[in-house]
C-alpha cells in the first residue's frame, strides 16, 4: 500500500516536471491566464445595480471556468491519449500500477488546478487590479469552493475519458458542451441578463455554482444583489457540487475499469480486422 | 505428447479452454502446458486464436469455459503479488512517450519488491547510451528492448513476448534472441512467445504449439514437428538424360546410397532437403483451409504415404 502511494507521488512528480518542460503544453494553460487578464482589463464597467467593477465578476467567473476546464477537458484528453498510446495497459500489467496512476493523476490535477487559480489571481491583483479574498472567512469559501469544485469536475472528467472513442474526436466533443456552459453559466456576465429557462438549465450543472461560490469568495458581499436569488446561496453551492461529485465518482470508478479492460480488447479487434484485409482469416 | 516434467514444475496449464463471441467460435478448446525454464512459442495465422489464447493467460481476457492456471493461479482471480511474477512486451505499446528511458525504468522498478537494478538492465539490453533520451527518439528497435527491459524489470517467472522482433534489423534480431537465450537459460525465465517469424520460432523455442482455427494441432521440439508433419525428405538429383528428378522418402539416406550405387560415382545436382518448420507449418495451416480436419488426430505420418502428394499439389489446392 505505502508502495503505491510511493510509486504514484513518484509518477505525479515526473509527469508535472515533464508539464513545466514542455513549452507548448504550459504555454497552453498562461495563454487562458493573458487571454482572460486582457479581456479585464478593458472592462470598465460595474456590475449592474453594484460598485462592483464587472472585471471582478468577470475574473472570478473565469477561476471557476478554468478549474472546470482543467476537469472536463484537460484530464479527459489526457486520459484518452494515454488509453490509446497503452499507458493504461501497462499500469493494468504492473503491480499496484492502476491506483498508482490514479494518484499521479490526482496529484497533478491539484498541482495544476491550484497553480492556474494562484498564478491568475495574483497577476490579475498585480497588474489589473483584480479581486482577492477580504479576511479568513473569504480565503476558507475560497479553498472550499474550489476543492469541492474539482471533486465535482475531476471525477466526471475522468469517466468521460474513460468513454470517448479517441483523442481527435475527444476534443471537439468535449469542447462545444463546455463552452456552451461557459456562456450559459454566468461566468463572463451577470446571470441575471440570461432568459430564465436557460438559467434554469445553467443551475443543473457544476460551473454556475463553481462561478457564484467564487464570486462570494472573491467579490464584496454587497455584490450578491446581482445574483438571480440575492444571495450567494452557499448551501446550495455545496450541494450541488457534492451531488456531481458522487455522481463522477459512481461513474468514474466502473467506466475506468471497463476501459482498462477493453484497451487489450481494441488490440485483439485490430489485428482480427488486419487478418481479415490480408486475407488470413475467412470473413 | 508426454509429459516431461512433474505438474509441480508446470508454469501454464490450460486444458479445454474456449472461447466464444457472440456466435463465433473462437476457441474450441486448447491445451496447453508450458514448463519451468522453458522457451515456449505459439505459431499460427492472425485470426487463429493466439491473441485470444495469450490475453486469456494473461488475466486481460475472461474464458468461455475450460480450466486454466499459471503459476499456480487462476488467472481471472490474479493479484497484484501474481503480477508482479509475470511480464508482458505487447506489440503495440507506444506509451510513456516523453519519459526518459533510465527515468522510465527506474519508476517502474519502484512498483516491485525485489527489481532489477535499473543501470544494469539497460546494459543487458544495450540501451545505456539512451538511458537519458525521451522514450520517443528511441528508434523501433531501442523501443522494444526498452519494452523488454520494463517486461523484466520486476524479475518475472513468466515472460510474455507478442511478436517482439517486427521491425528489428538481422543484428537487433539476433541479439534480442541472445537476450531471450541468456534469460531462459542462466535465469530459468519462463518464455511464451507468439511470432510469425518461423526462422525465430526454430531459433529460439524448444517447444513449438501450433494454434490453427481454434484447436492446438501440433505440439513438439520443432525436430518433432518437422518430422510428423512431412515425414517424406525430399531428394532432388539430375538423372543421365539431364533431367531434373525428385523423389520423396523417408529414407533419404538410403536413397542417396542407392542413387550411388545406381551411378557408381558421383551424382549431379544432388539435393537432400529436410522438412523444415516452415513445411509444417504451411501443411497445417492448408489443411485447415482444405478443411480435411486436424493433423494432429493423424498419428505420425500415415495419410501421407503417398510419394505422389508433395508440396506443389497442396499449393494448387490453397490457391
Amino acid at each position: 500500500m505505502t508502495n503505491i502511494w510511493r510509486a504514484g507521488l513518484q509518477r505525479g512528480g515526473i509527469e508535472l516536471r515533464h508539464l513545466l518542460r514542455n513549452g507548448k503544453e504550459l504555454s497552453g494553460h498562461l495563454t487562458n491566464v493573458v487571454v482572460v487578464l486582457l479581456v479585464a482589463a478593458y472592462v470598465s464597467d460595474d456590475v449592474p445595480g453594484t460598485r462592483t467593477p464587472m472585471a471582478h465578476l468577470m475574473l472570478a467567473g473565469f477561476a471557476a471556468y478554468l478549474l472546470f476546464q482543467i476537469g472536463l477537458i484537460n484530464l479527459p484528453q489526457t486520459l484518452v491519449t494515454e488509453r490509446e498510446e497503452g499507458t493504461l495497459l501497462r499500469l493494468r500489467a504492473t503491480p499496484g500500477g492502476i491506483p498508482a496512476y490514479l494518484v499521479a493523476k490526482c496529484l497533478l490535477v491539484v498541482v495544476v488546478a491550484v497553480g492556474t487559480l494562484a498564478v491568475l489571481l495574483a497577476t490579475a491583483a498585480l497588474l489589473v487590479d483584480g479581486p482577492l479574498p477580504h479576511g479568513p472567512g473569504d480565503w476558507l469559501t475560497l479553498l472550499w469552493v474550489t476543492t469541492l469544485g474539482l471533486l465535482a469536475v475531476v471525477p466526471l472528467g475522468a469517466a468521460v475519458g474513460a468513454v470517448l472513442p479517441n483523442p481527435r474526436e475527444a476534443l471537439a466533443l468535449v469542447m462545444l458542451p463546455t463552452m456552451g456552459l461557459l456562456f450559459i453559466s454566468g461566468t463572463v456576465f451577470p446571470i441575471t441578463s440570461l432568459p430564465v429557462p436557460v438559467q434554469q438549465v445553467a443551475a443543473v450543472f457544476p460551473l454556475k455554482w463553481m462561478a457564484q461560490g467564487l464570486r462570494s469568495a472573491l467579490l464584496p458581499d454587497t455584490a450578491r444583489t446581482a445574483e438571480a436569488a440575492g444571495s450567494w446561496e452557499l448551501p446550495m453551492v455545496a450541494l450541488v457540487l457534492t451531488a456531481w461529485a458522487v455522481l463522477g465518482f459512481l461513474l468514474a470508478v466502473p467506466l475506468l475499469r471497463r476501459a482498462a479492460r477493453r484497451e487489450s480488447g481494441s488490440h485483439l479487434s485490430a489485428r482480427h480486422r488486419k487478418a481479415v484485409q490480408s486475407g488470413a482469416l475467412p470473413s | 505428447m508426454k509429459p516431461e516434467h512433474t505438474p509441480a514444475q508446470t508454469v501454464v496449464h490450460a486444458r479445454d479452454v474456449r472461447m466464444t463471441y457472440g456466435a463465433v467460435d473462437v476457441l474450441h478448446g486448447v491445451d496447453l502446458d508450458i514448463h519451468r525454464g522453458e522457451v515456449f512459442a505459439l505459431l499460427g495465422p492472425n485470426g487463429a486464436g493466439k491473441t485470444t489464447t495469450v490475453e486469456i493467460l494473461e488475466g486481460f481476457r475472461r474464458r468461455s469455459a475450460g480450466e486454466v492456471s499459471v503459476l499456480g493461479t487462476d488467472p481471472e482471480r490474479g493479484d497484484d503479488a501474481w503480477r508482479g511474477r509475470i511480464g508482458l512486451v505487447l506489440q503495440s505499446w507506444r506509451d510513456h512517450r516523453r519519459w526518459r528511458v533510465a527515468e522510465l525504468l527506474t519508476h517502474f522498478a519502484t512498483y516491485y519488491p525485489d527489481p532489477r537494478d535499473p543501470a544494469e538492465l539497460l546494459a543487458l539490453v544495450g540501451l545505456t547510451d539512451q538511458a537519458a533520451r525521451r522514450v520517443d527518439r528511441l528508434s523501433g528497435g531501442q523501443r522494444r528492448r526498452l519494452d523488454v527491459a520494463l517486461g523484466i524489470v520486476g524479475r518475472p517467472q513468466l515472460l510474455f513476448l507478442d511478436e517482439p522482433t517486427t521491425g528489428f534489423d538481422p543484428e537487433a534480431r539476433h541479439e534480442f534472441h541472445v537476450l531471450v537465450e541468456r534469460l531462459a537459460r542462466d535465469e530459468g525465465v519462463t518464455v511464451l512467445l507468439t511470432t510469425h517469424d518461423l526462422v525465430e520460432a526454430e531459433r529460439l523455442a524448444d517447444r513449438i504449439a501450433m494454434l490453427v482455427g481454434g484447436r492446438i494441432r501440433a505440439c513438439g521440439t520443432p525436430a518433432e514437428l518437422a518430422r510428423r508433419a512431412a515425414a517424406q525428405a525430399e531428394v532432388r538429383w539430375t538423372a543421365d538424360d539431364g533431367t531434373s528428378r525428385r523423389e520423396r522418402t523417408a529414407d533419404p539416406s538410403r536413397l542417396v546410397w542407392e542413387l550411388h550405387q545406381q551411378a557408381d560415382g558421383p551424382i549431379a545436382g544432388l539435393e537432400v532437403r529436410r522438412p523444415t518448420l516452415e513445411d509444417t507449418y504451411l501443411h497445417m495451416v492448408r489443411r485447415e483451409a482444405d478443411g480435411t480436419g486436424g493433423y494432429a488426430d493423424d498419428g505420425a505420418d500415415g495419410a501421407d504415404g503417398d510419394t505422389g502428394e508433395g508440396n506443389t499439389d497442396k499449393e494448387t489446392q490453397a490457391a
